[in-house]
């Protein structure tokens, strides 16, 4: 029943126009980044690369489709929740504000396993968007710029990565990425469950991501005993996999605190769907 | 009449440790002639603070007087100075004067210390102190001051090619101080405190890079237009 509800949902899902609007808006972001960087790629490398350029030349394919890939991982992972949040945060307030809600109650089916239904889709439909993503970034890329080294620009300076030896960190940095907004659809989907209409989630949601970035991004030690718990701080370790060595620790820190965030998230939902007086 | 003969002194001493310095010179610059043009398989070890790269293996192509090209099938770090500028400004020898320094000692081989200096004041090049073995006119060690890049130290070791004045090993300190990330990109939200103080600490290191050479073919013709295609 669990898996039939499910299927339903991911019907719903796909009925929505919104959900193609998603997969739209990623295809022009992306199309955008690709064609700025095949115009004038060699100006935003020698941002990077300046303060080195004095005294050392760089040389080979700096500009290829595993740098690109980097790229567009890097300036998307902020905005692609808001596209997440957008389909996953009316799947709950939706039915209600539409009045569908109750005729779901009267379903075969236990309120608990309606609300992992919803879940599930919204999972789906999150991994859907991140391996558009990733063909977008990665093959797309790689088809129009080419294969090369990877330079990766973070706080300890210049890593170049063998371009045999990126493949496997793009496969498990997506991976932490998924997780990453799967936590934003599951946030979403919780916040969801509190609400009668379809746009008080999907704000709520972006306004914590903006809230909980900015107190990670603000370097006052009056957060540094919260900061390692919010969600935002570990969206961005999809990262720590172009780093040399990998902090496999960190990585796995990260993994642990997401998946509690998803955990307690789902639970809620489901403690308040069951709780809830459906009169609409 | 005194003072007169101590400048004369002093006048006729400069003199004749410039002209040592010319012929030990002009005796390289001839060396280095020699070769019209050559390829040569480097593998290019960087160890540069605030760069983590592996060895890349790359081909090396110059030409006379100053075309230089890098071939290499990943991302290659090279000195932007010093590789062949040097014997580049060396072959205008109307550019420069050269003042001997006396006998110095570089890896247990006696050698010239020869100090170029510009004659043109705009010139890229500040200062050049070259050490020469003038037993088989080679550059053993050169520090070249220059306005872009500060200054560059290369040790040069020799093999099979030093007939043509080519070595096979080349040694560059690079000074890193200059190095600075743009913050922008470089923040790492989930990076600790402690982690990005290490990474600071680490700036004001030496970093070196190591070039082996092997495989010289000189003197075999490569044409202009091989410098102008894009890799």
């Amino acid at each position: 029943m669990l898996l039939k509800n499910t299927y339903n949902e991911f019907i719903k899902i796909l009925a929505k126009p919104r959900s193609y609007l998603g997969i739209g808006a990623l295809t022009l972001l992306i199309g955008i980044i690709l064609f700025a960087m095949k115009a004038d790629g060699s100006s935003f490398i020698s941002f990077v690369t300046s303060s080195f350029e004095q005294t050392l030349s760089f040389n080979g394919n700096i500009l290829n489709g595993n740098l690109i890939a980097f790229i567009i991982l890097q300036m998307l992972i902020v905005h692609i929740p808001l596209l997440v949040a957008l389909v996953t945060g009316d799947l709950i307030s939706g039915e209600a504000a539409m009045g569908t809600v109750r005729m779901l109650a009267t379903k075969p089916i236990s309120r608990t396993n309606i609300v992992l239904s919803k879940f599930i889709a919204g999972a789906v439909y999150t991994f859907v968007l991140t391996i558009w993503l990733g063909f977008l970034a990665l093959i797309v890329a790689k088809w129009i710029f080419g294969t090369g080294d990877l330079i990766v620009l973070n706080s300890d300076g210049l890593v170049i990565l063998k371009s045999d030896d990126i493949l496997w960190r793009y496969g498990l940095s997506f991976l932490v990425a998924y997780l990453a907004l799967l936590t934003i659809s599951t946030l979403s989907i919780c916040l969801s469950a509190f609400a009668e209409n379809s746009i008080g989630p999907i704000v709520s949601t972006m306004a914590i991501i903006i809230l909980f970035t900015i107190i990670g991004s603000l370097d006052v030690s009056v957060f540094d005993n919260i900061k390692p718990y919010l969600f935002t701080t570990h969206m961005a370790s999809w990262r720590s996999f172009f780093e040399d060595p990998v902090p496999w620790g960190r990585i796995q820190e990260s993994i642990v605190i997401l998946l509690i965030h998803n955990v307690v998230l789902v639970s809620a939902a489901i403690y308040k769907f069951n709780k809830k007086d459906i009169t609409s | 009449m005194k003072r007169t003969t101590l400048l004369l002194f002093m006048f006729l001493s400069v003199t004749c440790f410039s002209q040592d310095a010319d012929a030990i010179l002009n005796r390289v610059v001839d060396k280095i002639n020699s070769v019209k043009d050559y390829s040569v398989d480097a593998s290019i070890k960087a160890d540069i603070p605030l760069i983590k790269i592996l060895p890349v293996k790359a081909t090396i192509y110059f030409k006379q007087k100053d075309k230089f090209k890098v071939v290499s099938k990943g991302i290659a770090i090279l000195p932007k100075q010093g590789f062949t500028d040097v014997n580049s400004f060396l072959m205008k020898k109307n550019s420069y004067m050269a003042v001997d320094g006396g006998l110095k000692t570089v890896n247990d081989v006696k050698a010239n210390l020869i100090t170029v200096i510009p004659t043109n004041e705009n010139s890229e090049f500040v200062l050049a102190k070259l050490w020469i073995d003038t037993k088989n006119d080679l550059i053993l060690k050169s520090q070249i001051t220059t306005r872009s890049s500060g200054t560059v130290t290369v040790d040069y070791s020799y093999g099979g090619e030093a007939e043509f004045g080519l070595p096979n090993q080349l040694v560059f300190d690079i000074d890193v101080k200059k190095f600075k990330l743009p913050k922008s990109v470089a923040a790492d939200l989930n990076k600790t405190e402690k982690e990005k103080e290490k990474a600071k600490r680490n700036k004001d290191q030496k970093g070196t890079i190591t070039i082996k050479l092997s495989n010289y073919k000189i003197n075999k013709g490569i044409t202009d237009a091989f410098f102008k295609e894009k890799n």
